[in-house]
């Protein structure tokens, strides 16, 4: 028992992988409505970008407002190579991804000068330059109107919506493990300092401008792929979608979830994205417009009160619990007898 | 990089100091905190700095480090493959990877990270792998990790905490993370290592501990060390040399006996007797 706790519960791989076989059951089995696809999807699309931003923010300590304008530039430069130019998707994607990765180094070679409130403003406007530019070019985005993609083309066969979604799955567990390796490196280390000790950092070596940049860059490129995943997943984007709130979103996706954790932005995505939708489908409390939101916010705060380090921490802190009453139990008995 | 440190390059390759600071000389707002300081560190030596509070002795640390970058003056550094560079052109994190490591007074330990981790934090400069190795785990950055994993337990071991590897360094009392900042330091193949009061708020037998791995260090390590300090006795106990100084001004410079017994460096901390 000893020895498959060890290895089989503690490996992490197996970790990303069974979440990612949580993630296909709607795809695996029967019975689940094509509105709930689109849901989880959404979820996933999220959870992508939630991986990214939780290397940004979790381990390097840094704030963006502007990365739902990148997720909203790869997703118009996808729609628009595989719709317009007709390029094949492997390389439009690699184009989609490439274009808020550039962009995410400028930002990040801005935000190397710039900390806390006035690296969120700073996000901010550059969020939102990026997304007049998405309403103001509309030969490019479709403006105001949005613009159309379709499910990806692989090989010549387009696939399903389902086989979209698997697709989708399959990147969240991979870019969960790419992150999972670069957090425990030496650069998730000298991440990790700058976030704690920019005088210990540099004591160390470690060139804050250069980390700052890396983990723009990071957070910037996942949000890439994300952006991609969501126009040929929902094959529709436009410039509503892409605001400061979708950022904020990001924010309170990772905090809610486990700031610097691995799982913490994919929990904080199920629940951002998927409570609000939950509550919406109850009798009676989902009737009532707006009460699912309020709710989800309400529980939101609650959570973080009694919960500030995450969801994610709430198995530990009930096996802490749990010990610590088994040891004062222990203890009373101890002294009875 | 290679080209930075090509370029500060010097010819003195025959020197036998590792630290030559000449002139230095940094105010702030028309303050001089230090004014016009000379002193020299031997390869292998443990050299003190002492002074009174506000005397300017940390202000010196961070001018060498280039966490400050001096008004004036010159500080040359002669790393382990006999070369020399002016420390001032290079921007502070740099420095570390010449072989000139330093700790903080108030302990900079990163308390998300485990003790192990903070040690390898150390070793950061002699890492050659990327970001994109790193992320894919490439067998020569796994390789290099493993490597590292292995010296910074080595180093656990010599400091005494090989016991508390894996264990979170938030945990930790104070005098654990004195000793960890110590141990960090050993991680870069230090030439130069800075104390910045390194017995300050340990007690009796911690102060023992560090004052013969300071000691030791120059025999193991083959380094010197720059301490600061205000136990007296520690200084004494230690330093082969020492330089005291008062309000950013040298007072007197030499071997620890001579130190002891100047009649300026007395003053400056008992008070001058009126006459």
């Amino acid at each position: 028992m000893d020895v498959f706790q060890k290895h089989v519960l503690r490996n992490k791989y197996l970790q990303y992988l069974l979440v990612g076989a949580l993630f296909l059951i709607p795809v695996i089995f029967p019975g689940f409505s094509t509105s709930f696809l689109t849901l989880m999807g959404g979820v996933v699309y999220l959870a992508i970008a939630g991986t990214g931003y939780n290397v940004l923010l979790g381990y390097s300590g840094q704030i963006s407002l502007g990365h739902a304008a990148f997720m909203g530039l790869s997703a118009y430069v996808s729609a628009y190579l595989t719709g317009e130019m007709g390029l094949p998707f492997g390389l439009s994607f690699l184009f989609a991804v490439l274009a808020p990765f550039l962009v995410g180094l400028l930002l990040g070679a801005i935000a190397v000068r710039l900390q806390g409130f006035y690296l969120a403003i700073a996000t901010l406007g550059f969020g939102e330059i990026l997304r007049l530019i998405f309403i103001e070019m509309d030969w490019f985005t479709g403006g105001f109107s949005g613009s159309q993609a379709k499910y990806p083309m692989i090989f010549g066969a387009r696939l399903t919506k389902e086989q979209t979604y698997i697709g989708m799955v399959v990147l969240m567990v991979l870019l969960m493990m790419l992150v999972y390796h670069l957090v425990n490196s030496h650069t998730g280390r000298a991440l990790i300092a700058m976030k704690n000790s920019q005088h210990a950092a540099q004591a160390m070596g470690i060139s804050i401008f250069k980390y700052k940049l890396v983990a723009f860059a990071i957070s910037s490129l996942f949000a890439g792929i994300s952006g991609v995943c969501y126009v040929h997943f929902i094959r529709y984007s436009d410039p509503t979608v892409w605001t400061a709130m979708l950022s904020l979103n990001l924010i309170a996706q990772v905090v809610v979830g486990g700031n610097g954790t691995i799982g913490g932005p994919i929990i904080g995505a199920l629940v951002i994205r998927g409570l609000p939708d939950l509550l919406k489908s109850t009798p009676i409390i989902g009737e009532i417009a707006g009460i699912p939101v309020l709710l989800s916010g309400v529980l939101m705060i609650v959570v973080l009160m009694f919960y500030s380090k995450g969801l994610i921490f709430i198995p530990a802190g009930i096996r802490l619990a749990l010990r610590k009453h088994i040891l004062r139990r222990e203890r009373e008995k101890g002294k009875g007898a | 990089m290679a080209e930075t440190i090509e370029k500060n390059v010097t010819e003195n390759a025959a020197s036998e100091k590792v630290l030559k600071v000449s002139n230095l000389s940094i105010s702030f707002g028309g303050l001089k905190a230090v004014d016009d300081l000379s002193f020299s560190i031997d390869r292998g030596q443990i050299y003190g700095l002492i002074g009174p509070n506000g005397a300017g002795k940390t202000t010196v640390f961070n001018c060498i480090t280039q966490f400050y970058k001096p008004d004036e003056g010159s500080i040359l550094f002669t790393a382990k493959d006999g070369r020399t560079h002016e420390l001032t052109r290079l921007p502070a994190h740099k420095v570390i990877r010449l072989g000139l490591v330093r700790t903080f007074q108030n302990t900079e330990i990163i308390r998300e990270l485990s003790v192990l981790d903070n040690l390898l934090l150390g070793a950061h400069s002699q890492f050659t792998s990327g970001v994109v190795s790193d992320m894919f785990r490439m067998p020569w950055a796994r390789r290099q990790e493993k490597a590292m994993r292995a010296q910074a337990l080595e180093v656990l071991e010599y400091i005494g905490l090989q016991r508390l590897a894996e264990e979170s360094a938030a945990a930790q009392p104070y005098g654990v993370l004195k000793l960890i900042e110590f141990g960090r330091t050993l991680l870069c193949n230090p030439s130069l290592i800075i104390l910045d009061e390194p017995a300050a708020g340990l007690n009796e037998s911690e102060t023992q501990t560090l004052m013969a791995l300071i000691r030791g260090v120059s025999r193991d390590y083959h380094c010197s060390a720059l301490v600061v300090e205000h136990d007296m006795r520690l200084v004494m106990g230690i330093c082969d040399r020492i330089c005291a100084i008062s309000f950013g001004r040298m007072l007197a410079e030499g071997v620890t006996s001579y130190i002891q017994q100047h009649p300026a460096v007395q003053d400056a901390y008992l008070g001058k007797e009126e006459a």
